[in-house]
């Protein structure tokens, strides 16, 4: 039997107030599964305990109550992370080290040799197209281009499963894209995926399965396909339909007890808009 | 990838040093500091010469002074903000994301600091013994010159007081003594950020305990001498010496300034202290730190 990738068992977390009786309760009694290979995603409103989850995933907070494993290991343990990648929210990393040298200083934490590195360093570097900013520090970064770095230095070592705190925040629509498809060309390759977001028609396009948050509590928990469908609908798409047409589909609906609920031009998402003008010749 | 890892990797320790190093390096401060303590040294020539007596001695005390107390405040200074800056910059998630023990990390923070001492002392010292060495050669021929006239005897007795007074063993020794008070003040100042709310606490607080571990060999005597040692009381001033070493010992490096005879044991023994206390202290840091939320 395998272990999946991630199990919280009755999680609850609470923060002190300080100078207060008074507890912030972040998470309450959250049980989830992530299972090894597919790409989890984690949604809530703000301060819904996201990243708070995460981080308890990564040991680096420690829950008040419960059980984690990754992987079969406690999370409390360096060995966890051993197969782990992780971009926080909002990431910074050292201002004062080049872009190579950053991505070479996670990679000898995670026990990588000199050589293997400065190979994966420059494959890195290109796959996040960065390499024009290699050698400048990161404290001249961008949000987006640390975004960027930061996916990078998560997948280093090839982990097995990378965990992503709202990895497209302030990142521009191309780069959103490149990284939604270095998500999926890792999904391809096997890894296991756990990410936050508030993009929720992104996290829809990519994600297996997800989670929603509300108040610490996690309120759903499922397979998409199965938690987006609404079972008494079904979508019909035209092209070239005549107004006469969609008339005769309504009365033929009427006959047979259903009713056309809505009929209209479709609209195209914002980011094709988008895609479409900025990358026009 | 599989097999047991070690419970302490030296080569992540190593990685995170060099990584602190690096962070010191680039900051302007340090550069500032280590000039400063270099212009003193190199210029404890020219006040020696204004004693008109003894010269070499007060140019070993100036310059002595000047690396111990340049080594104290770059120990203090460059380790209080490493903590609070990694977990304000929240670069700290990203490292101890990575299979990096709680241990491994302080370890390797020291670790750049110890590195960026050594490089300051070797520097300081480097400067120091060559003006010193110039200064006694000018002496030497001097003297040569003014004993032209007199009895041989005296004149190689005046040029052996002058050899004496150069760059010796034992002032290479009292160097690696401001270096080990150096390396303990980091250790104290890393455990005290480890639970500090600001930087100005922790360097407050590490001078605080400076003060103490200076004073607190001849407060124990007295005490002892007047209240009588019992064993409560023994005990009671051991635990207080495992928070606060007596720092009394590193004073060697004063007499070693004012030329006098000072046993290897003793420097052993202050050495051996301080390596104690940064050993101590580190392990205090970890247990403070071992389990703490970020
Ligand atoms: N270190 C802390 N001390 C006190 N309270 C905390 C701490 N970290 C998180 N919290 C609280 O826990 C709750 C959950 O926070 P969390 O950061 O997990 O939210 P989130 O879902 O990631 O929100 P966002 O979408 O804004 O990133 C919030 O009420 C927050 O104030
Ligand atoms: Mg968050």
């Amino acid at each position: 039997m395998t272990d999946p990738a991630v199990a919280l068992e009755k999680i609850t977390k609470t923060f002190p107030v300080p100078f207060q009786r008074r507890v912030i309760v972040a998470l309450r009694d959250v049980s989830l599964r992530v299972s090894t290979g597919e790409i989890y995603g984690l949604l809530g409103p703000n301060g819904s305990g996201k990243s708070t989850t995460l981080k308890i995933i990564l040991g680096l907070v420690s829950p008040t109550r419960g059980q984690v494993q990754i992987f079969g290991h406690d999370a409390a343990s360096a060995q966890s992370r051993a197969n782990v990648g992780f971009l926080p929210e909002s990431p910074y990393f050292p201002k004062y080290l080049t872009a190579a040298e950053m991505l070479s200083f996670y990679g000898k934490l995670c026990g990588m040799r000199r050589r293997e590195l400065a190979k994966r360093v420059d494959e890195l570097l290109e796959l996040v197209g960065l390499t024009a900013a290699r050698d400048r520090r990161l404290g001249t970064f961008s949000k987006g281009m640390l975004q960027r770095i930061g996916l990078a230095q998560a997948v280093i070592n090839e982990p097995e499963m990378v965990v992503l705190d709202e990895p497209t925040a302030g990142v521009d629509p191309a780069g959103t894209r490149v990284i939604r498809d270095l998500i999926l060309e890792l999904k391809r390759r096997g890894v296991t995926i756990l990410l936050s977001s508030h993009l929720l028609g992104q996290v829809q396009e990519i994600c297996d399965r997800i989670g929603i948050l509300a108040n610490g509590a996690l309120v759903r928990d499922g397979r998409v396909d199965e938690l987006l469908i609404a079972p008494d609908q079904t979508e019909l798409v035209l092209e070239h339909a005549s107004p006469q047409l969609v008339d005769r589909i309504s009365k033929a609906a009427a006959e047979g007890g259903a009713s056309v609920i809505r009929a209209a031009p479709r609209h195209r998402s914002l980011e094709q808009v988008f895609l479409e003008a900025t990358t026009e010749k | 990838m599989s097999g047991r890892r070690p419970v302490v990797s030296l080569r992540r320790i190593n990685a995170i040093a060099l990584n602190t190093f690096t962070e010191l390096t680039r900051l302007k401060v340090f550069y500032f500091l280590l000039l400063f303590a270099l212009l003193l040294i190199g210029s404890s020539a020219l006040m020696a010469r204004i004693t008109f007596q003894q010269e070499l001695q007060v140019l070993k005390d100036v310059a002595l002074g000047a690396m111990s107390i340049f080594a104290s405040l770059l120990a203090i200074l460059a380790t209080a903000r490493l903590l609070p800056q990694d977990v304000e910059d929240r670069t700290i998630y990203t490292i101890l994301a990575k299979p990096v023990e709680r241990f491994e990390y302080l370890a390797g923070k020291l670790g750049g600091v110890l590195l960026l001492l050594a490089l300051s002392v070797l520097l300081m010292s480097v400067v120091f013994f060559v003006v010193l060495f110039l200064r006694q050669q000018t002496l030497l021929a001097e003297t040569a010159r003014q004993m032209t006239g007199l009895p041989s005897a005296e004149a190689a007795d005046a040029q052996a007081n002058i050899r004496h007074a150069g760059v010796t063993t034992t002032l290479v020794l009292a160097i690696v003594i401001i270096y080990c008070k150096a390396a303990l003040l980091a250790s104290l100042t890393l455990f005290i950020s480890t639970f500090a709310t600001t930087n100005i606490f922790t360097i407050v607080t590490t001078v605080f305990v400076y003060f103490i571990g200076h004073l607190q060999g001849t407060a124990r005597e007295y005490w002892l001498q007047n209240a009588g040692s019992t064993v409560g009381r023994r005990l009671f001033l051991g635990a207080i010496a495992l928070f606060f070493p007596d720092l009394q010992l590193f004073n060697v490096v004063d007499d070693v300034a004012a030329g006098a005879v000072v046993p290897v044991t003793l420097f052993a023994k202050t050495a051996g202290l301080g390596v104690a206390y940064t050993a101590i202290y580190l392990l205090f840091a970890w247990a403070v730190f071992y389990r703490k939320e970020l």
